[in-house]
């Protein structure tokens, strides 16, 4: 998708093309008057109505990716416009739903949550099927405020927690973990099982400086994906027996495994530990739970808990192989991440960028002086800045969740592109986070 | 506009080579803006170092949109940051006055940060809450800036901590300051900020919509938290071995816990019972304690660590090469005029010098001289208390 809009921006030898945020500015700009509470001051639309109404809802860049790329053709350009002003009635309309939820959150004096974040998909979805709101619709708005800060996740994993408390499920879910986990196996195994595939990996998480390299990495992320070695990979991290082959990694240093071999895991009894492999069927079942908020449909439990039996059996916990792929990757990606450290050198173009940014990132710690140069600028950070050194753990931990998310939900990693910033986004959310626990340990004791 | 590769990122503008307290940075989605504290405003002294070009969309309100597809087409999908020489843009610039707002929320995160408060030096502290405030109120103005979550995007973690502060300012008599408070309760409601104190403080909100004049007793302490000076005469009875004075490296300790003056850690190398310990008494200003801070005496092969208290004070226990305490007789024989003390983290190859600091300070009182358009409330408050 990048990569055309890119071919077309040096088309003739000049930019052609217009960056995607002034697209929608323009087309907002031009829905006119109605949609005051979802602008900012300068009358565009508000990040968060693009972030959780234009980019989701009206644009739908997960069925259009072409919407999503930073630059985009000027027909492109086209439709986008199109589609947001077509939505002018549905923008309006949502827009009067919000200012009515607001006015009974007010009144309600809910303060949890950020009301534009929790509120806008939902005002957008009321204009969509109820258009705007009727006067004096007290029930309506009462209900949707009901429905989100009761939160309606909570009623599902209520449902969850009834269907696993039948001992009869249980056993049922047992049985099927046993025969899932007996059936995956190592395919045919060789001493150096891992090598050509790391070969092809260094095409994918490589450079590519034209338009033809970009196809080629392409073209080696397709075979990849289709290639048996991740998945014997995962097979081998629990083979008891001593095989010809041997993981690359351990799965304990990477922190995906308390233990190695991998364990069966359970149905329900809970783990102490939080590494992904780790895991029961009903934890990981919770967590889609959790994720799916913003879904329309909940999915069914009893097929969501079998089909989860299954997937907690598959090598790196992942059904299918594009994500077993991408794991493998991310773990190729991790190991040679730290971001404090500059000696460390990189063997991926991938992992130098990311690590380039990190570096970045950790100075501007260190102009706000969070940090000292190259450490902690107080003893009490010495735990979370030890922690940025094991980079691997958090970084393979968030990432595996978001390819669990993407298992479940069916959404393919055969993009490389959409893989590549899939694995730099995991890197910019752990390093935020590690930032943000760098600093509050610093302003503990200001508070109040 | 020229680009270049910078430790592998591809950045733009001019180097800013200065080492902290003197560069002001602002973390945006994709990129990290820098600019030099005392240059005066203008956009031409704007470096932007890009983090991640597709995450900069806010690119085309910098550079037009024009540039923002040059440079994209320029740097394309996948930048080889091997580039020796850079790229040349032509016709490329920043939109005159498109970074100002940008700069002036990084000048508020550097306020935050560096403020050199001291007793000594007469420069009054920043009344926290209403800088914190005033910062929040800018970040929510630059949104555009932060489609990504950074380092300086959260807003309700700015106002979360002040909402007793607030209650107070919501029924200051000085309109400026009430203004301000009654903008951040507005938007801590809307952001749905609810740690403690909060209700209360929305609460009188309401109460004093219907009665915003009532005059209320304000603290007049925008200048200091109570703390109590150094005296820099020696401690303890008996006369010291040696003495002498150190600066804390502002660097290498957290803010608002030391008075930023120089010369403000006093130390004396003395005979406690049968034990050579130096005693070391830094200058606190607060509100944060300088508990647990370490402190490093090192004077030839003589050696003394420890941690600062409560008060800002240590005892340490000198140690020679060898490990073995620093015997009486040995210490009256030691020159120790090349004694070093130092406060904080130990910094390889210190880059902040005393002139970087005076510099620094030159600055501020500049602006508490004459508080410009850009000056934050806190920054007027503090020139207006003549400490």
């Amino acid at each position: 998708m990048s990569a055309d809009s890119q071919l077309a921006a040096v088309l003739g030898g000049r930019a052609v093309g217009l960056p995607r945020r002034s697209v929608i500015e323009a087309a907002w700009r031009s829905i006119g008057p109605g949609v005051e509470v979802l602008s900012g001051d300068d009358g565009g639309p508000l990040s968060r109505t693009v972030k959780r109404i234009i980019d989701p809802l009206v644009l739908r860049l997960r069925a259009n990716p072409q919407y999503s790329a930073p630059v985009v053709a000027p027909e492109t350009a086209a439709a986008m416009l199109e589609l947001v002003v077509a939505s002018g009635p549905e923008l309006r309309a949502a827009a009067a739903w919000f200012e009515i939820l607001k006015l009974e959150r007010r009144r309600q004096r809910i303060r949890t949550g950020n009301a534009q974040e929790l509120y806008f998909p939902v005002c957008f979805e009321l204009a969509v099927t109820k258009g705007p709101p009727a006067p004096h619709d007290h029930q309506t708005t009462a209900t949707v405020l009901a429905d989100i800060h009761r939160g309606r996740d909570r009623t599902a994993i209520e449902v969850l927690h009834e269907y696993v408390a039948n001992p009869e499920v249980v056993a049922r879910l047992a049985d099927q973990l046993d025969r899932s986990w007996r059936d995956v196996r190592p395919g045919v195994t060789s001493e150096n099982l891992a090598d050509p595939f790391l070969a092809e990996l260094a095409t994918v998480l490589g450079p590519a400086n034209s338009h033809r390299a970009a196809a080629a990495r392409q073209r080696v992320w397709s075979a990849v994906i289709a290639d048996a070695t991740p998945y014997n990979l995962g097979a081998l991290a629990r083979s008891e027996r001593p095989e010809k082959a041997t993981l690359p990694w351990s799965i304990v240093e990477l922190g995906l495994s308390s233990i190695e071999p991998q364990r069966q895991p359970t149905i329900s009894i809970g783990s102490d530990s939080d590494r992904p492999l780790d895991r029961s069927v009903v934890d990981r079942v919770r967590a889609t739970l959790r994720r799916a908020l913003d879904r329309d449909a909940l999915p069914d439990i009893p097929l969501l808990c079998e089909e989860e039996v299954d997937r907690a059996c598959a090598p790196w916990g992942l059904l299918s192989e594009d994500k077993q792929a991408v794991l493998v990757a991310g773990i190729e990606v991790a190991v040679e991440l730290a971001p404090l450290d500059r000696s460390v050198s990189t063997r991926y173009a991938l992992a130098a960028q990311i690590q380039a940014r990190l570096r970045k990132e950790a100075y501007v710690l260190y102009a706000r002086r969070y940090l000292a140069e190259g450490g902690p600028i107080h003893p009490r950070q010495r735990q979370v800045v030890d922690d940025l050194t094991a980079y691997a753990h958090p970084y393979l931990s968030r990432l595996w969740a978001r390819l669990h998310g993407r298992d479940v939900w069916q959404e393919p990693c055969d993009d490389v592109d959409e893989v590549r910033s899939l694995l730099e986004g995991v890197a910019r959310s752990v390093s935020l986070d590690h930032r943000q626990r760098i600093k509050a340990m610093l302003e503990l004791q200001v508070a109040g | 506009m020229r680009l270049v590769v910078d430790s592998g990122l591809w950045s733009t503008g001019p180097t800013i080579a200065t080492p902290p307290p003197l560069v002001v940075v602002l973390e945006v989605s994709g990129a990290v803006l820098s600019w030099t504290v005392d240059d005066p405003p203008g956009d031409s002294a704007t470096r932007i170092t890009f983090t991640d070009l597709s995450r900069a969309d806010w690119l085309w309100r910098v550079l037009g949109e024009s540039g923002h597809v040059a440079l994209a087409a320029a740097l394309g999908a996948d930048p080889n940051t091997n580039e020796p020489h850079g790229i040349e843009l032509a016709g490329v610039d920043i939109v005159a006055g498109a970074v100002e707002p940008l700069r002036r929320l990084a000048a508020g995160h550097w306020l935050r940060r560096w403020w050199p408060a001291s007793r000594q030096d007469g420069i009054a502290g920043l009344d926290r809450a209403l800088l914190d405030v005033e910062v929040a109120l800018l970040t929510v103005g630059a949104q555009d800036f932060f489609t990504d979550p950074t380092l300086d995007s959260d807003v309700t973690e700015l106002l979360a901590p002040h909402a007793a502060s607030l209650i107070m300012h919501i029924r200051d008599d000085d309109p400026r300051i009430r203004g301000l408070a009654v903008a951040g309760s507005g938007l801590a409601d809307d952001i749905g900020v609810d740690d403690a104190g909060w209700p209360e403080l929305f609460a009188a909100l309401d109460d004093s919509r219907a009665a915003l004049t009532m005059p209320t007793g304000r603290r007049d302490d925008y200048a200091l938290a109570a703390g109590s000076g150094v005296g820099l005469g020696h401690q303890g009875d008996a006369a010291p071995i040696a003495r002498g004075v150190a600066s804390i490296i502002w660097s290498a300790v957290p803010p608002r816990i030391f008075d930023a003056a120089e010369n403000t850690v006093d130390w004396s190398v003395q005979l406690t019972g049968a034990a050579v310990v130096a005693l070391v008494r830094a200058a606190v200003i607060g509100p944060d304690p300088p508990t647990g801070i370490e402190v490093r005496l090192r004077s030839g092969p003589i050696t003394g660590t420890g941690a600062l208290d409560g008060d800002g004070r240590a005892t340490l226990p000198l140690v020679d090469a060898g490990h073995r305490p620093v015997t009486e007789s040995a210490a009256w024989d030691h020159d120790w005029t090349n004694a070093s003390v130092i406060i904080g983290a130990a910094v390889p190859g210190v880059t902040e010098t005393r002139e970087t600091r005076e510099r620094v300070r030159r600055w501020v009182r500049g602006r508490l001289d004459r508080p410009g358009g850009d000056a934050f409330l806190a920054e007027i408050l503090a020139a207006e208390s003549d400490y």
